[in-house]
């Protein structure tokens, strides 16, 4: 490590702690979580990045979505989202997320995950290698570093908009809006 | 010069606590042949713990995780510490036994605020494991306390300076084996690593706390390690005179119940009651009897 890096996390410890400790709510949904284990136990360690399993998201900061979207999980994860503490990061993690990926003619899925909750990132792939998912870390890393992983502040700032997609996707909601909706003028 | 050491003992406990959080895991990860994080992890942890903005289920919610870590806090005050023993003229091990007891009733009294099941779940388990090892902490201070005709944890370590380590050359021997066997209850490792089981109950009653509860729900568990192996130190292996030897000591401790904990799974609650009120309870009455014989 060198010293600039020091002055740095010396200035800033909030991006640093942001940075090094990337608690992921363990939701397992879709296809990709097969690709999970395999990167947080021996062979391809996720530990030394500081990333985590974490079994509540109270606890989490990162959020990662696995594979393809159905109106049923879409649900749960719109509530987990909005339990996770903020800042909290969101990485879309193979096709399905992305654009609808194998199932982009289903009746049943999400097509777009990005108008319902907001997505800081996006790993390709079907399914993405436990080395993919480090590479993306570092990714978030720069991001962060960058103040561009604000995905958050994009949900508290348009929360009338995300709130109107779910609901449009969804049907009725049994939860209140996260943020009081103003109606402007 | 007692104000000083008022403020900076608890401070140094909270400080070594958390690093043996950080070895833990460090070990842990050696042990299962990966890497591992690096040993500040937990520092870096209760950084980004600290700087986020989480939800509260009300007074009570706020008022007891503070409770807890007070509890704990107020512990350290009468541990000896090397040379340091802010107030360890007033009671030492009754005390100790009494207030040791704050740190579970103030998260279950925050958990119980949390609406959540999991929380009532781990709450009743964490009360259920103190009741288990008390049964055989008391049996063991018990008959410490017979031995050395004392409450006072800094006369019993001065009297161990002069007379070798109450391990090995005292009857206490087999109180010592008791206090070992157990040292992972006290701690939280495994096999009793019942109360925060993150697979069955997503972490107990720590599952509704956000980011800066859950930072001091960390430091509550960083002084519990401390507390648990400190007490140890003290009573049997005549804590020392210098505090980075005490430190040495507490580490050698800590490393053998990592190497447990790397071996076992995690027990059920019924089969923790059942060990804790068998073995280590016979060990610690058999203690008990050679000391009043001896004496």
């Amino acid at each position: 490590m060198d010293r600039n890096q020091l002055i740095k996390w010396l200035k800033a410890p909030a991006k640093m702690g942001h940075k090094y400790s990337l608690h992921a709510v363990y939701f397992c949904t879709g296809c990709g979580i097969i690709e999970v284990p395999p990167s947080i136990t021996a062979r391809w360690d996720a530990e030394r990045f500081g990333v985590l399993p974490v079994a509540t998201p109270r606890h989490a900061n990162l959020f990662l979505i696995t594979g393809y979207v159905s109106v049923k999980t879409l649900r749960a994860i719109i509530r987990t989202y909005e339990q996770m503490p903020e800042p909290k990061f969101t990485v879309g993690f193979g096709s399905c997320p992305i654009n609808g990926g194998m199932y982009w003619d289903s009746y049943n899925t999400i097509k777009h995950l990005d108008k319902y909750i907001p997505v800081d990132g996006w790993i390709a792939g079907c399914m993405p290698r436990p080395e993919a998912i480090f590479v993306a870390v570092t990714h978030l890393w720069t991001l962060i570093d960058k103040d561009m992983a604000d995905g958050y502040k994009r949900y508290r700032d348009q929360y009338k908009a995300y709130r109107a997609n779910q609901e449009r996707a969804l049907g009725k909601l049994e939860w209140p809006p996260l943020f009081p909706i103003r109606e402007k003028q | 010069m007692q104000i000083v050491e008022i403020i900076l003992s608890p401070l140094l406990a909270v400080i070594i606590g958390i690093f043996f959080l950080g070895l833990s895991r460090k070990i842990m990860a050696r042990i299962q042949w990966r890497y591992g994080p690096p040993i500040t992890q937990p520092f870096i942890d209760l950084i980004r713990l600290f700087s986020q903005r989480s939800v509260s289920h009300g007074h009570l919610f706020n008022f007891g995780i503070i409770l807890s870590v007070a509890g704990s806090l107020m512990v350290v005050l009468f541990i000896p510490f090397g040379q340091m023993h802010p107030m360890s003229g007033s009671g030492g091990l009754l005390v100790i036994l009494y207030i040791m007891l704050l740190a579970p009733l103030g998260l279950a009294l925050s958990g119980g605020e949390a609406a959540n099941p999991n929380t009532s779940i781990g709450i009743s388990r964490q009360l259920i494991l103190a009741l288990g090892y008390e049964v055989p902490l008391l049996l063991v201070l018990l008959a410490v306390m017979t031995h050395y005709q004392t409450i006072s944890i800094v006369q019993i370590v001065s009297e161990q300076q002069s007379t070798g380590w109450a391990l090995f050359s005292s009857p206490l021997f087999v109180s010592g084996i008791a206090y070992f066997l157990i040292i992972p209850a006290i701690l939280g490792m495994r096999p009793f690593e019942i109360i925060q089981a993150p697979q069955e109950i997503s972490s107990g009653p720590m599952v509704e706390y956000g980011g800066p509860f859950l930072a001091l729900a960390t430091i509550q568990h960083a002084l519990n390690i401390f507390i648990g192996l400190a007490l140890f130190v003290n009573l049997f292996l005549s804590g020392a005179g210098n505090p980075l030897i005490f430190f040495l000591k507490m580490l050698i401790v800590f490393v053998l119940g990592l190497i447990i904990n790397a071996v076992y799974p995690r027990l059920r609650i019924e089969q923790a009651v059942q060990y804790l009120w068998r073995w280590p309870t016979l060990v610690a009455l058999i203690g008990l009897v050679v000391v009043m014989v001896v004496r």
